[in-house]
């Protein structure tokens, strides 16, 4: 067993976990954050998308025992106590969600490259979505919803 | 099977004690995204996971006089935002912008890459075009080891349990054209079926008077093709002579693999690529 001390959503945790879980595992199973999906399991579908230390990462492919010291937010840490985070507005105003499954993951890649490159192009945005699997939208009304969170957070109205 | 244990050591010198004793009950992990796969599956028949993602001796990217420096530990995210590579390395900055997808990208190490010997390992072509050694060390001794012998055969590598790869050690090019290219099943996030890079310079008169280049994936260890360099090289570069080029490359191919049931499509699939990547060159 090992111990790791990190911060999700803001708040400070301390688990005792598994040597070989995986950090889905904990968020999922230890924690019951279930907004972070399992889809594949090898790191092609996306849907356990995280943020670690401010960067998207799969989940699924990233060892528990390494989140040790970091800062994670999940899908439940998007949106603030007064509403929805703009990434999440601007997916419903746009219907970029369908079945849903792949939508958490999609949402904290998103979240991530927002941080980074605050107005992205249509390149940047694919070259993010490229990690992240939907076979309901067909990925058009995605792309609305990425470049309309982007409009969004540039009002300020930031959260997550 | 009886639980991993997870080991973190504070430092590489810690870390190379470790696999002295150890080695050969132990797993390196560093990004994770090829290890987690068979940890995930029970495949992975290891006691111990040293972990080294966090070790300062493996980062950093700097040009010295031993040549262009890659940490082993360096991510494909930091590989495609370094200014330096892009410079001095541009067809490995290229192969970090098509290497998987992001998530991965921003956790998959160089030296995992290399360690993991895939065929179809993206960094492989890119550092032979660059004709880089690895850095190995283990406790006692460390060795240079040019990138083509960091694998023996597909998928076995020619470290040893007690060594790990510090850094990568890169000729520098600038200032000419460089290119990595990939076919897989499909854009993004395939594993590539064949996979090759290019460093060229033209001189005055428009001949091309200094080429590396590299195929990667279709064959069980990388090549650094000199037949293509000794081909080209003082030649002006017309739609045909690529052409013959890629003719040249495909039968060097199936020279090493043999035959093989994909061979039909491999065949014209290289000269095809190769002269995707090359018509940039074409006067």
């Amino acid at each position: 067993m090992v111990n790791i001390k990190f911060k999700i959503n803001g708040q400070k945790k301390a688990l005792n976990i598994h040597d070989d879980m995986t950090a889905l595992a904990v968020i999922r199973s230890l924690l019951k954050l279930t907004g972070t999906k399992e889809g594949c399991g090898i790191g092609e579908c996306g849907a356990c998308t995280i943020n670690v230390d401010g960067k998207a990462v799969n989940s699924c492919l990233m060892l528990g025992a390494q989140l040790d010291g970091t800062t994670v937010v999940t899908v439940e840490g998007l949106a603030a106590k007064d509403g929805l985070a703009p990434v999440q507005k601007a997916f419903i105003e746009n219907h970029g969600v369908q079945c849903g499954f792949c939508t958490p993951g999609i949402l904290m890649s998103v979240n991530a490259l927002l941080q980074e490159i605050p107005d992205p192009g249509h390149e940047e945005i694919s070259k993010t979505l490229a990690g992240n699997l939907c076979r309901c939208t067909g990925y058009s009304q995605i792309f609305t919803s990425v470049k309309e969170a982007a409009r969004l957070a540039g009002q300020g109205d930031q959260h997550g | 099977m009886a639980e991993i244990e997870y080991v973190r050591p504070v430092n590489l010198k810690d870390a190379l004690n470790f696999l002295w004793n150890h080695g050969e009950d132990t797993k390196i992990i560093a990004g994770g995204t090829d290890v987690m796969i068979d940890v995930r599956s029970g495949a992975l028949d290891k006691k111990y996971l040293l972990d080294i993602s966090r070790m300062d001796e493996l980062k950093g990217i700097e040009l010295n006089d031993q040549g262009l420096c890659v940490g082993a530990g360096v991510t494909l995210s930091e590989i495609y935002s370094s200014d330096l590579l892009e410079s001095n390395a541009l067809a490995l900055k290229k192969t970090a912008y098509n290497f998987a997808g992001k998530q991965i990208r921003n956790m998959a190490t160089i030296g995992g890459n290399v360690a993991n010997s895939s065929p179809c390992g993206d960094t492989l072509p890119a550092l032979s075009v660059h004709r880089a050694k690895a850095l190995v060390a283990d406790k006692k001794s460390t060795r240079l080891v040019p990138v083509e012998e960091m694998a023996t055969h597909a998928y076995i590598s020619s470290l040893s349990p007690k060594q790990i790869i510090i850094k990568f050690i890169l000729t520098p090019y600038q200032d000419g054209f460089a290119d990595f290219q990939k076919i897989g099943r499909r854009r993004e996030l395939a594993v590539s079926r064949i996979s090759m890079a290019v460093f060229a310079k033209k001189d005055k008169e428009g001949r091309i008077a200094f080429l590396k280049f590299a195929l990667g994936a279709c064959t069980p260890v990388p090549h650094n093709m000199e037949l293509m360099e000794k081909f080209l090289t003082g030649k002006t570069p017309t739609r045909e002579l690529i052409w013959e080029a890629g003719g040249l490359l495909a039968q060097k191919m199936i020279e090493i693999t043999g035959r093989r049931s994909s061979t039909i499509y491999k065949e014209p699939a290289i000269q095809g690529l190769f002269m995707r990547m090359l018509y940039p060159v074409v006067k």
